[in-house]
C-alpha cells in the first residue's frame, strides 16, 4: 500500500473527460487546501517568529510579525546553554531507541513463534496477547509507578522503557505479516538443518524489513513523544526526556516568551528534521500500523 | 536478549553513577519553585554560594510552582533519589514531615555552620518543628500588604508630611481612604483579584485571623470555623466589591496588578514579592502593611524554608555540602530581601542595609504577627484547600451568594477535606 | 519392524514436545515484558484499590474493602473529571474526523504540491506534546497573543481563550485538531489509495461527476477506514492528559473547567499520595473502556460478517 504513488481520480477523471469543470474543481480544491495548510502553519511560524524576536518585541499590541529591533538568535542560544536541553535530546534519543530496539526484537520473535512454529496452545497465547491490547497505559500510571518505585528504578533510564517495550500492536503486526509469507523458503531451510532461530534470523528478519521499518517509526515516534509515562517515571531534571522537561522546568528569570518559544522550537526540532528527510517512509509508516491496528 | 538485558544493565548503573554528563566532584541538587524577580535573585545568591565553594558544583532546579513542583519532590524522595536540598513554604510541612520525607535535623549541627536556632526569632524558628523536631531553616515570611500610589494617595490626603501613608485603623478610615482614590481614578478604589483562584482565601484568612477565628483544631481532625466571625470577614469582601465596586468581581491576578500599576487603582492588595513588578514599572509607589480592620492586627503569610529529603543524610559528603548551601543562601539574603520578602536570619534582618531597604523594610515588624494557613496535610500554599474554599468566596464576592451561604460552603468543603484519611 | 514403529512414534512425540518448546522459548521474552510490564499492573492495581494504600508508604496496612470505590462514587470531582474527559472526546472527535476527510478528499484530487500539503497537516503530529501545548498557550495569550490581537484588529472582542469557563475545552480542542489531525489525514489518504481505479473509470463514462463520484464510490468504500479512525479517535482522546495537563499548570487553563479523569487519578495518587483511591479511579475508568472496547469489536465482526 502506497500514500503518494497511485494516481488520483482527478487524473483519471482528466483521462477520461477532461473537462474545463473538473480542471476548475481541482484549482478550486488546491485553494481551499492552500488556505488550510497557510492557517496550519502559522502557530509554527508565530512560534519561530516569537524565538527569534528579543524578549521586549514579544509583547507588543497589535502584534506584528517583524519585530521592531530586529531578529536575534540570543533565545536560542541563551536556552541552549543555560537549559538541560542537550541533556533531554540525549535522554530521548537513548530511551527511544532502546525501547524501539527491544520492541521490535520481543514482538518478532514472539510473532514468529505464534506464526510460524506450530506449538500447542498458541491460539491461546495470541489470545492473551492481543487482550493486552484492550489495557490502555494511561490506566497503569499508578500500579506501574509503585511497581517501579519497588524495582528501585524511579528516576532511571530502564523506569522509562521497560514499561514502554510490551507492545501487543507490534506482535500482531508483525504475525499478520509473517502470515502472508510463503512457506516455501522455510521448508527450504530447514530441510537444511537450520535451527528456527537461524530462519528467523537470517531469513525472516531480511525478508520483514517493510514491516520492521512500519513498527519502528511507529514506536520511535510515539516513544519519543511519550509523555505521561517518562513525567511518572522521572522527577530528576537530569533524567527528562523532552517532553517532560519542557513542560516541567522553569527558566529562572520568569516569563519570557521568545525563550519559552526558543525552547519549544527547539524540543519539536529533532523530529521535524527526521520527518523532513523521511517524510515518505514516516507517513507510510504511520499509515500502515495505523491501518493494520 | 542477553544484549539488550547487559544493555539495560549497563543503562541503569550509567544513571547512578550520574549518567554520560556526570563528574567526579561533589555536587549540590537544589530544588526551588521561583520564577519571575524571585528567580532572578535567587540565581544570584547561588552565584555568591558558587564563588565561595569553588570545589563544589551546584545543579539548581526550578520546578513549575504549586502543586506540580511538590508533587515532584514527594515522588522523587518515594522513588529515593531527592534532591540534597529544596524550598519548601512553611505550611506544607504538615505533609511532608510526618509522612516522613524529611530529615529530622540536629540544632547543634545546625549550629556548626552558622544556622542554628539563635540565629532566627524564637517564634519564627519554632515554626519550623514538626512535633518537636526541627525539618525546616526559614528563608523568609511572606505576608500580604498594602501597596500604594503615593501620587494618588497625595491628591487625596493621604499621605503625611514625611510622603508616607497615613495610619488606617478599621473598616471607616479604610473605606473613605479608597473611596477618595476612587473619586480621583476614576476607575478602582483598590486592586486585588476577587477571580484568583487563592486571593479569596488569603485576604478571608487575613480578616478572618484579625476577628481572632481558628479555621482547623489544633490537630485538624474537626473544622472550628466560627461561623459569624467568617461571615464579617467575608461580608468586608463583599462590601469592597458588590456595595462600593471599589474593584471588579471578575477580576483575575494579573489584571489586578497591571490596573495598579497603571495608576487606574490608588491601593493594591498582594503579596510583597510583586513589588519588582512595580519598581520595574518605576511607577509612584510605596508599602504598608496589610491593613487593620478589626483589630487584632494579623494578616496571611507563608514562609520559604529550606529542608533535607530523606536519605540525604545518610551520605555524609552530600548532607554536609546541602547544609553549607543553605547556611550561604541565608547570608546572602539580603538580595532575597529586595524581592519584599522579610528576612528571617537575623543578621539580615537587622542590619542597617535591610532597614534602609524601601519600601521593603516598612511592613518588617509584621513578620511574627501573622496567620498560617492552618496546620494540616491538606493545607499550605498551592494546595486543594486554598482553592476549594476560595470557589465560595469568589461567588460570594460576585454577589452571586450571600455570605451566609457562603460561609456553609466554605465548611462543607473543609469538613470534607477533614473526613478524607489521612494518607500516611 | 514393531521397535522401528515405536522410535518412529517416539520421535514424533519427541519433535511434538520440542516443537512446543521451540514455540514457548519464541514467545517467552515478549511474555516476561508482558506480564511484568501490563499483566501485573493490572493486578496490583486491582490490590490496591482495595486497600488505603498511600504514595508514602502504608501499603496494605489498612484494608478498605470497597470504601475507595464508595468514596470516588461520591465525589463530585471524579464525576466532573470524568465528565471533562467525555465531553473532550464529543467535541474532538467529529472535527478531527470530518476534518481529515475533507482534507484527505481535496488533496487526494490532481492538485500540485501534493506533499507540501501532507507536510503542512501531519508536521504537527511529530511535535511533542510540550511543544504543542507552549505555542497554543502563547497563541491564546490575551491582549498579545496572536489570536486575540487579530480579533481586536477584526473589530471583534477578544476572547478568554485559557480561563473562560465555556472556553477553555474548546480552546483544547482546537491545538489537539491541529496537533493530530495529520494522523486521520494520512489513514485517510492511505485508505483513498485501495480504492480501485476502474471503479472511478466505469462512473465517469456513466456521466458521475465529481460530487457524485465521491458521495457515491469514495465515501462508501472508505466506511472500514472511517470506522477505524473513529474507533482510534474515540480511544486516543479518552486517554486525553497530557496537554490539558500542561495547559492546566503551565499555561493558565480553566482548571475547573478541564481537568480529565487521568489527570484527577495523577492528582489523587501523586499530590494527594492517595494511590489506593487513585487505583480505583483508574480501574472505573477501565472498566468504561473495556465496555467501549467490547462494543466496538461486536461491531467489527458484524461489520466484518456483513461484508
Amino acid at each position: 500500500m502506497t500514500v503518494t504513488e497511485a494516481r488520483t481520480p482527478g487524473e483519471i477523471q482528466e483521462k477520461t473527460a477532461g473537462t474545463g469543470r473538473r480542471r476548475l474543481g481541482n484549482w478550486l480544491a488546491f485553494g481551499v487546501l492552500l488556505l488550510a495548510a497557510i492557517i496550519w502553519l502559522i502557530p509554527l511560524a508565530w512560534a519561530i517568529d516569537t524565538a527569534l524576536k528579543t524578549e521586549a518585541d514579544t509583547t507588543t499590541v497589535p502584534v506584528t510579525w517583524i519585530p521592531a529591533s530586529g531578529f536575534t538568535f540570543e533565545s536560542f542560544t541563551q536556552v541552549l546553554a543555560a537549559g538541560n536541553l542537550l541533556r533531554w535530546y540525549f535522554n530521548s534519543a537513548l530511551t527511544s531507541s532502546a525501547i524501539t530496539i527491544i520492541v521490535v526484537l520481543l514482538a518478532s520473535l514472539a510473532a514468529f513463534g505464534l506464526s510460524r512454529v506450530p506449538f500447542r496452545g498458541r491460539s491461546v497465547v495470541f489470545w492473551v496477547i492481543l487482550a493486552g491490547l484492550m489495557v490502555p497505559p494511561q490506566v497503569l500510571i499508578v500500579p506501574l509507578f509503585t511497581e517501579m518505585d519497588f524495582f528501585r528504578l524511579v528516576d532511571t533510564y530502564p523506569g522509562i522503557i521497560l514499561p514502554q517495550i510490551a507492545s501487543p500492536l507490534a506482535v500482531f503486526i508483525f504475525k499478520q505479516f509473517f502470515d502472508g509469507l510463503p512457506h516455501e523458503l522455510e521448508d527450504a531451510a530447514r530441510v537444511d538443518g537450520a535451527s528456527r532461530l537461524r530462519i528467523y534470523w537470517q531469513i525472516w528478519m531480511p525478508l520483514s524489513r517493510p514491516v520492521i521499518a512500519a513498527v519502528a517509526i511507529f514506536t520511535f515516534v510515539l516513544s519519543w513523544n511519550n509523555f505521561i509515562l517518562p513525567f511518572i517515571m522521572v522527577t530528576n531534571t537530569e533524567m527528562m526526556t523532552i517532553p517532560v522537561g519542557l513542560a516541567t522546568v522553569q527558566s529562572s528569570y520568569g516569563v519570557r516568551y521568545a525563550d519559552i518559544m526558543a525552547s519549544a522550537v527547539l524540543g519539536g526540532l529533532p523530529l521535524i528534521i527526521v520527518f523532513l528527510f523521511f517524510q515518505r517512509q514516516i507517513v507510510q509508516g504511520i499509515a500502515n500500523t495505523g491501518l493494520k491496528s | 536478549m542477553y544484549g539488550a538485558a547487559t544493555a539495560l544493565g549497563g543503562m541503569a548503573l550509567a544513571s547512578c553513577s550520574g549518567g554520560p554528563f556526570g563528574g567526579s566532584r561533589e555536587t549540590v541538587h537544589f530544588w526551588n519553585l521561583f520564577g519571575g524577580g524571585d528567580g532572578a535573585r535567587l540565581a544570584d545568591m547561588e552565584s555568591d554560594y558558587v564563588e565561595s565553594h569553588p570545589g563544589i558544583d551546584l545543579k539548581a532546579t526550578t520546578l513549575t510552582w504549586g502543586a506540580p513542583y511538590y508533587t515532584k519532590l514527594s515522588m522523587s524522595t518515594v522513588g529515593g533519589r531527592p534532591p540534597d536540598v529544596a524550598v519548601m513554604h512553611l505550611t506544607r510541612l504538615p505533609a511532608y514531615a510526618p509522612a516522613g520525607l524529611l530529615e529530622p535535623l540536629d540544632p547543634d549541627v545546625l549550629s556548626e555552620y552558622g544556622i542554628g536556632p539563635d540565629r532566627f526569632l524564637p517564634e519564627i524558628w519554632e515554626a519550623g518543628k514538626y512535633d518537636g523536631e526541627v525539618y525546616a531553616i526559614p528563608l523568609d515570611t511572606h505576608p500580604q500588604v498594602m501597596y500604594y500610589n503615593t501620587d494618588i494617595c497625595k491628591k487625596a490626603g493621604l499621605l503625611d508630611s514625611d510622603g508616607n501613608l497615613k495610619p488606617l485603623v478599621g473598616r471607616e478610615e479604610l473605606i473613605d481612604a479608597f473611596q477618595k482614590t476612587k473619586e480621583i481614578t476614576k476607575e478602582q478604589g483598590i486592586s486585588f483579584a476577587p477571580a484568583d483562584s487563592v486571593i479569596p482565601w488569603r485576604l478571608f484568612y487575613s480578616f478572618y485571623g484579625q476577628l481572632g477565628g481558628e479555621v482547623l483544631s489544633p490537630d485538624a481532625d474537626e473544622v472550628v470555623l466560627d461561623q459569624e466571625k467568617a461571615e464579617e470577614a467575608l461580608a468586608f469582601l463583599v462590601e469592597l466589591t458588590v456595595d462600593k465596586e471599589f474593584t471588579p468581581s471578575n477580576q483575575d491576578y494579573a489584571a489586578a496588578v497591571a490596573q495598579f500599576q497603571s495608576g487606574n487603582a490608588g491601593f493594591h492588595w498582594n503579596g510583597e514579592w510583586e513589588v519588582t513588578t512595580f519598581l520595574d514599572a518605576k511607577m509612584p509607589f510605596s508599602m504598608a502593611e496589610f491593613p487593620n480592620v478589626f483589630g487584632n492586627k494579623r494578616v496571611q503569610a507563608d514562609r520559604h524554608t529550606f529542608v533535607i529529603p530523606k536519605g540525604i543524610a545518610s551520605d555524609h559528603k552530600a548532607f554536609q555540602a546541602a547544609l553549607q548551601f543553605v547556611s550561604s543562601m541565608l547570608e546572602s539574603s539580603l538580595i532575597w530581601a529586595e524581592g519584599g520578602h522579610i528576612p528571617a536570619y537575623r543578621s539580615v534582618l537587622e542590619s542597617s542595609k535591610y532597614k534602609n531597604l524601601k519600601p521593603q523594610s516598612n511592613y518588617a515588624g509584621v513578620a511574627d504577627k501573622v496567620v498560617l494557613d492552618p496546620k494540616a496535610w491538606f493545607s499550605g500554599s498551592g494546595s486543594d484547600m486554598e482553592v476549594q474554599v476560595s470557589v465560595p468566596m469568589q461567588q460570594a464576592m460576585a454577589g452571586g451568594l450571600d455570605t451566609k451561604e457562603a460561609v456553609k460552603q466554605i465548611r462543607a468543603a473543609l469538613q470534607e477535606l477533614v473526613d478524607t484519611p489521612k494518607p500516611f | 519392524m514393531a521397535a522401528r514403529a515405536e522410535t518412529a512414534q517416539q520421535k514424533k512425540v519427541d519433535t511434538g514436545r520440542r516443537t512446543d518448546l521451540t514455540g514457548y522459548l519464541f514467545v517467552l521474552p515478549f511474555l516476561i515484558a508482558y506480564g511484568l510490564f501490563l499483566v501485573w499492573p493490572v493486578i496490583l492495581g486491582l490490590r490496591m484499590s482495595f486497600f488505603d494504600w498511600s504514595l508514602v508508604g502504608t501499603g496494605t496496612r489498612d484494608f478498605l474493602g470497597l470504601a475507595n470505590f464508595r468514596e470516588l462514587f461520591g465525589d463530585p470531582d471524579f464525576w466532573a473529571s470524568l465528565w471533562h474527559t467525555i465531553l473532550f472526546t464529543l467535541l474532538s472527535t467529529p472535527p478531527l474526523v470530518l476534518l481529515a476527510l475533507g482534507l484527505a478528499l481535496l488533496a487526494n484530487r490532481a492538485v500540485p504540491a501534493r506533499w507540501f500539503f501532507r507536510l503542512a497537516f501531519f508536521a504537527p503530529y511529530v511535535l511533542p506534546v510540550s511543544t504543542v501545548a507552549l505555542i497554543w498557550v502563547w497563541l491564546y495569550q490575551p491582549g498579545f497573543g496572536l489570536i486575540n490581537s487579530y480579533l481586536v484588529s477584526l473589530g471583534l472582542p477578544e476572547v478568554d481563550w485559557l480561563a473562560g469557563e465555556n472556553v477553555a475545552m474548546i480552546s483544547v480542542v482546537i491545538a489537539t485538531v491541529w496537533w493530530t489531525i495529520g494522523f486521520n489525514f494520512v489513514l485517510y489518504l492511505a485508505g483513498l489509495q485501495e480504492i480501485p481505479e476502474e471503479l472511478y473509470e466505469a462512473a465517469a463514462l456513466d456521466g458521475a461527476g465529481a460530487y457524485q463520484q465521491t458521495r457515491f464510490i469514495t465515501i462508501p468504500l472508505l466506511s472500514r477506514t472511517t470506522f477505524l479512525i473513529v474507533v482510534l479517535q474515540i480511544l486516543a482522546s479518552l486517554f486525553v492528559f497530557d496537554q490539558i495537563y500542561i495547559m492546566n499548570t503551565s499555561g493558565g487553563l480553566n482548571y475547573t473547567a478541564t481537568r480529565p479523569i487521568i489527570q484527577y487519578v495523577y492528582e489523587q495518587g501523586f499530590t494527594q499520595y492517595r494511590v489506593g483511591l487513585a487505583a480505583a479511579m483508574s480501574y472505573v475508568f477501565f472498566v468504561l473502556i473495556l465496555v467501549f472496547n467490547i462494543v466496538q469489536f461486536v461491531l467489527t465482526r458484524r461489520r466484518r460478517r456483513e461484508a
